[in-house]
């Protein structure tokens, strides 16, 4: 895949709002770009998008990749009488960014409308104090409407989220909402595309899992379902910035990470290390003392167990609609799984 | 109107850099008035009408809008950023802006969440925390596209939505501006004098230049001002409120305004039909504050929008605030002179 490919995939699946416990449209968005390689489908009771890659023979080994589809935002608990909506979170929104922000609110009643808001935000008179972060239940979004105007087009338990299209920065830098982990996702995909046509000695399933951002749950249905041989999760972890710590930290652009942990399969994170040294595809080792925050601790105990191994993709301001990628790490992550399934033998 | 408000708000342009804003109020007025550029970058224009008063009349609003200023590049690439005006720390992490010549997009960043330890994470990060991530490979990269003292601006929608209601950055003072562009195009009963200034967000600058230079009788200032009126906010401390009309101003941190301008406002409104509201707290300030101790003095009359979340990339106002403000200023200005 070119560069402008990477991009314009990274666009396509972070446009949807696939806020946890609903990824529909994300997971629809993807599952157009996996259609033309295998086939897909869709558990709406769940949120799980599941993938087979052609050439699926029963009693093969299957070789499971992750990556969650949600991402973090609001759930709408109480509406105002003066039109305001109030909101907890889905998943662990980063709450030094919560006032005066552009919002969509995803109404359902009736035939459903995508309505445009604003997060209130604290006038200088009224703030007590300006280094205090405001709390997600402090939070008051501006409908620009009456209370029963609102309650036309929005229901209790409706996702609002905070909305940046995906856009380039210098190189090959990207920022956009919703990179944790759409980037997984299109790593997954562009792997996929790349082995299109190959024999493979195992069956490749995919499944791009929900609920991940409230506790990797999406993913404990999904390893059930699938009842892999072995998994390769792709998540997002961190990359550098001014004040990060070398330990805790890798340089954005310096590739693929590969995780160690004692909840993961050492075989397959070496496997990954030797065959990223041989073939030469820029990595680190993400090293991790306990389980990993990732839908791999879910994977690695499902029924009998599973050997997991984390790939991870380096990232800036997680957890923030501004977090920010580099396209060649995500196209190196992508080539090692490639690699990886094509010298697979059980 | 609403259009040109649109074609304002998005236009880039914070205090000490408003060569955009006042490259298009300059095609916008001319041919219709005379104007010329003052040593700051302020525009003056006088347009004739159909009487000359014994009394000069100025109206004024400031191009300029708050925003952030490149002062440092970090070896890896990052830029760090001094606020320009009176901006709220917390509505600048995580936001993406528009930065030097380039107009590169960048995003406002800080320590990682998940790297932040109990205290630090109900803690609003503070502008030195803070830094400008352009997706530079480190510093030789960022200076190829970057310098010093380079501007960096909110990026941001103008967004219709609800009832009426509008959402933009820069509503604080483009707002002002358009509804001066709308006087210029239409007939004046009076010969007046408009100011688009610059530098009001950093202490009122451009109108304490202008306004020695007009050396008015009588001043309008056209604002916006905060609207504190959601939930968490009642009473006086709501200040004054979206919708209710354009907002006349008796005292606030930097004017005392003239009594008789005040209760002319209020009795133009109650004749026209349209609602008219005063600050219900002395709070904030504008360039009437420069204006109205220019010289020898001047009359001042401040005529704001209320506008909710002022000073960060989401000002919010509502269209019927914009109609009747401009309808207001309108049927007042034949009568300063009698007051």
């Amino acid at each position: 895949m070119s560069k402008t490919d990477t991009f314009e995939l990274l666009k396509k699946l972070t446009a949807p709002m696939g806020v946890s416990g609903a990824e529909g449209s994300a997971a629809q968005a993807a599952a157009s770009e996996l259609d033309k390689f295998g086939s897909t489908e869709y558990d709406a009771a769940t949120g799980n998008l599941f993938f087979r890659r052609k050439g699926w023979q029963e009693g093969r080994p299957v070789v499971m990749l992750d990556a969650h589809i949600d991402e973090i935002g609001f759930i709408v608990n109480y509406i105002t009488d003066d039109g305001f909506l109030k909101v907890s979170s889905c998943g662990g929104i980063d709450r030094r960014m919560l006032l005066a922000q552009r919002v969509r609110i995803y109404g359902t009643k009736g035939e459903g409308r995508v309505l445009d808001g604003f997060t209130a935000s604290v006038p200088p008179h009224l703030a007590k104090d300006y280094s205090k972060a405001a709390q997600v239940e402090e939070v008051l979004i501006d409908t620009g409407m009456s209370g029963d105007e609102v309650r036309e087009y929005v229901c209790l338990g409706d996702r609002v989220l905070v909305e940046n299209e995906c856009t380039r920065l210098l190189g090959s830098r990207v920022t956009s909402k919703a990179l944790d982990d759409r980037a997984g996702c299109a790593a997954l995909i562009m792997a996929v595309a790349e082995l299109d046509g190959e024999e493979l000695g195992c069956n490749v399933a995919v499944t791009l899992t929900s609920q991940e951002e409230v506790g990797e749950r999406g993913a404990k249905i999904a390893a059930f379902i699938v009842e892999p041989d072995a998994a390769i999760e792709v998540d997002v972890s961190f990359a550098n910035t001014p004040d990060s710590d070398d330990e805790e930290c890798v340089k954005m652009g310096s590739g693929v990470m590969i995780g160690i942990s004692p909840s993961l399969s050492r075989k397959l994170s070496n496997d990954m290390r030797t065959l990223a040294q041989e073939l030469s595809i820029p990595y680190t080792m993400e090293v991790m003392g306990r389980t990993t925050g990732t839908n791999a601790d879910m994977i690695s105990i499902s029924k009998s167990g599973c050997p997991t191994v984390t790939l991870s993709i380096p990232e800036r301001f997680m957890h923030t609609p501004a977090e920010v990628i580099d396209t060649d790490d995500i196209e190196n992550t992508a080539k090692l799984i490639a690699e990886y399934l094509r010298r697979y033998t059980s | 109107m609403m259009n040109e408000l649109e074609k304002l708000c998005l236009l880039d342009g914070i205090s000490g850099d408003e060569g955009q804003v006042r490259d298009y109020i300059i095609s916008r007025i001319k041919g219709k008035c005379e104007y010329h550029i003052d040593p700051l970058g302020s525009v003056i224009a006088f347009k004739k009408g159909r009487k000359t008063p014994d009394k000069k009349l100025l109206i004024s609003a400031h191009m300029d809008e708050v925003g952030f200023i490149v002062n440092y590049i970090t070896e890896d690439g990052f830029l760090k950023i001094t606020p320009v005006g009176g901006i709220d720390p917390r509505v600048v992490f995580g936001r993406r802006v528009r930065v030097g010549e380039e107009k590169l997009i960048g995003v406002i960043g800080a320590k990682a969440l998940h790297h932040l330890d109990g205290d630090e994470r109900s803690k609003a990060p503070d502008f030195p925390e803070m830094y400008l991530d352009i997706g530079a490979a480190d510093k030789a990269q960022a200076q190829e596209h970057i310098m010093l003292g380079d501007s960096a601006v909110f990026v941001s929608n103008f967004v219709r939505f609800g009832k009426g209601m509008v959402g933009c950055k820069a509503i604080d003072d483009r707002a002002g501006c358009a509804i001066m562009l709308d006087l210029i195009d239409s007939e004046l009963e009076y010969d007046t004098y408009f100011t688009f200034v610059v530098q009001e967000e950093i202490g009122l600058r451009g109108s304490t230049a202008a306004a020695y230079t007009v050396d008015p009788d009588i001043a309008i200032v056209l604002e916006a001002t905060t609207a504190a009126d959601i939930p968490s906010a009642s009473g006086e401390k709501k200040v004054c409120c979206v919708g209710k009309g354009p907002v006349v101003s008796f005292m606030d941190r930097s004017t005392i305004y003239d009594k008789g301008l005040y209760r002319l406002a209020f009795d133009t409104a109650e004749k026209l039909g349209i609602p008219c509201q005063t600050k219900t707290m002395v709070a904030g300030g504008n360039d009437a504050g420069a204006i109205h101790k220019s010289r020898g003095g001047v009359r001042a009359c401040g005529i704001s929008l209320p506008c909710r979340y002022l000073h960060s990339p989401s000002c919010v106002i509502s269209e019927s605030d914009f109609e009747n403000t401009v309808k207001l200023v309108k049927a007042m200005l034949p009568k300063v002179y009698e007051v």
